[in-house]
């Protein structure tokens, strides 16, 4: 069953800037759904409109059947909304911040204590749970403000870039506590711009750049239309002309050999995509260095997410992260 | 009743906030003594000036000082949810089915509390200070009503400054920019016959010059309904505007 339908659900801001662009997504209930792009491609205003914060400007979507714009009410008893902020109150215990959110669901105060127990337990931060929240850790803050998106136990959860800024282990963490609540049933709809956090927590993913989505289905399904292996040739550090000048000396050798099916610039070098990289990787390394390119070392990946990004769109995401570090998404 | 469980949830979290704040409690209680002793010592012998209304400075400038201390606290409420907006945890309880006008009634109560007090300490002061106010409890209970009137119209401007903006800066320099010039351009510490013909007609413009005029009856001469009854309808008027406006940015917040 499907838990979240749009159809040609469009924001555009100040009538000229188009944030989501005729979007149709589907959410089947209890899967966790993820939504990849860089950032500015519109994941946060299409989960702000999915959540009734932001209006939008053209199209619809119902959430369990009810209408994010004439239902909204109905929709917020059935949603939890883990803000990409902090999005907690720092001068109050972690308790206090789970019992104002079930408060505000008008939850029953037994059945409430019942519950920010349970959370309490669910997240690890039972022992810490009467201490202010400007005294926790990064991690804590992360795990108790989900909790705050859960109290009232609702049936859609959505984690807007759940683990963005943190660190690695915390970041595994994370997923962890995300599986945990799959497995209790309830279904998730999650953006994130972290290829890998998006490869492993999702049943399926659609990849949204400037406001479109420009391909859906799960990560192995997206993976397999991407023939064959990825061979990054990383060159020696040089100017952006100078790199240019590579890129484009080493496209003309290797677009002439038949085993070569795709050539793509990144940040520091090449990517080669072939069938088969342990035949193709001699040949290659053997006609560079003929023609005097100097490659400082090579990997082979087998095709990830980001060799989707790139088949549609032409750029890879970790490019657009850094370009768009500080720009932050509109809201 | 949900409204109102909403009301009251939104404030108990306000005053758990505010007295995990002792400093910022113990200034507010001490701000209204120094403000009134200053005050007093310093224009003391403006009641020597002919054509003045009283012969006591504190009584009549005790109704201004309530009044300023109502403006000052209620321009700079705003900063009670800049952190709720910058921190989005505003957004997560617009998220919840609450009732968005609860919460902002629910703000602007725990304001008009601490505001309440600070009124009632310099009630105090003034009877400790052995002068008597005309009107007595009648006179304060008035005095209150006049003091929650304009403590609702610029918290709820306060708010809707900052919901619109999600600035800090901008609330500083609008409250700063407007708050002292709307002392100034009031009977607060000068009467009216004092002033020149220009800052006369302005105070004709100024709803905080209106709650002074409702006020200063009751402490100095007596109940005068006819300038009561003026500033009810001038800051009944005000405070509608204040409200509308914050409701309108609570309503087009985020989207």
């Amino acid at each position: 069953m499907d838990l979240i339908v749009t159809d040609k659900l469009t924001k555009i801001y100040n009538k000229q800037i188009v944030a989501v662009d005729h979007i149709d997504l589907d959410i089947k209930e209890g899967e966790i759904f993820g939504l990849l792009g860089p950032n500015g491609a519109g994941k946060t205003t299409t989960i702000r409109m999915l959540s009734t914060l932001t209006r939008p400007t053209s199209g619809t979507a119902t959430v369990a059947g009810y209408d994010i714009t004439r239902d909204s009410r109905k929709v917020r008893q059935l949603i939890g909304y883990s803000a990409q902020a902090a999005g907690l109150m720092e001068n109050a215990t972690g308790r206090e911040n789970l019992d104002l959110f079930g408060r505000y669901h008008h939850m029953d105060g037994g059945l409430l204590k019942e519950r920010i127990d349970e959370l309490l337990a669910l997240v690890n931060l039972t022992e810490d749970a009467n201490r202010l929240v400007k005294t926790y850790s990064g991690g804590m803050r992360k795990r108790l403000e989900i909790a705050t998106a859960l109290v009232h136990q609702p049936r859609m959860l959505f984690l807007d870039e759940p683990t963005l800024g943190l660190d690695i282990q915390i970041r595994v963490n994370i997923w962890e506590y995300v599986r945990k609540l799959s497995e209790a049933g309830i279904t998730i709809l999650l953006t994130t711009h972290y290829l890998e956090e998006a490869d492993r927590l999702s049943h399926r993913v659609a990849i949204i750049d400037k406001g479109k989505i420009i391909a859906t289905g799960s990560p192995e399904e997206l993976k397999s239309a991407i023939e064959g292996d990825a061979i990054s040739l990383r060159m020696p550090s040089a100017s952006a002309e100078e790199q240019a000048a590579t890129f484009q000396k080493t496209e003309k050798i290797l677009s002439a050999q038949p085993f070569v099916k795709k050539i793509m610039a990144t940040h520091d070098g090449v990517n080669v995509y072939v069938d088969r990289a342990d035949e193709a990787m001699p040949k290659i390394l053997r006609l560079l260095e003929k023609e005097g390119v100097e490659t400082a070392s090579t990997t082979v990946s087998r095709p990830s997410l980001d060799d989707v990004f790139i088949k549609y769109t032409g750029r890879t995401i970790a490019e657009e992260a850094a370009q768009n570090n500080t720009g932050k998404e509109g809201k | 009743m949900d409204f109102a469980s909403d009301v009251w949830y939104t404030l108990a979290r306000r005053f758990r906030n505010g007295l995990r704040e002792p400093i910022w409690i113990f200034f507010s209680l001490t701000q209204p003594l120094i403000w009134l002793l200053l005050f007093t010592q310093l224009f003391k012998n403006l009641a020597l000036v002919p054509g003045f209304p009283t012969s006591e400075y504190l009584l009549f400038f005790a109704p201004g000082l309530i009044v300023m201390m109502a403006v000052f606290s209620s321009a700079y409420t705003g900063f009670d949810i800049l952190q709720d907006v910058q921190f989005g945890v505003l957004d997560k309880m617009l998220v919840t089915p609450a009732n968005r006008y609860a919460m902002i009634v629910g703000n602007i109560l725990n304001a008009l509390v601490s505001m309440v007090i600070q009124v009632l300490i310099i009630f105090g002061m003034v009877y400790v200070m052995g002068v008597s106010v005309a009107t007595g409890v009648g006179g304060i209970l008035l005095t209150l009503v006049v003091v929650c009137l304009i403590g609702l119209a610029f918290c709820s401007l306060s708010y809707a400054l900052i919901v619109a903006t999600r600035s800090h800066t901008a609330l500083v320099v609008i409250a700063n920019l407007l708050s002292l010039p709307l002392m100034f351009l009031s009977s607060a510490m000068m009467p009216a016959e004092l002033v020149p013909d220009w800052v006369q007609t302005a105070m004709k413009f100024n709803p905080v010059n209106y709650a002074v005029e409702a006020v200063r009856p009751l402490f100095v001469g007596g109940y005068d309904w006819s300038s009561y009854g003026m500033g009810l309808l001038v800051l009944g008027i005000f405070a509608a505007v204040g409200v509308t406006t914050a409701v309108l940015a609570f309503r087009n917040f985020g989207k």
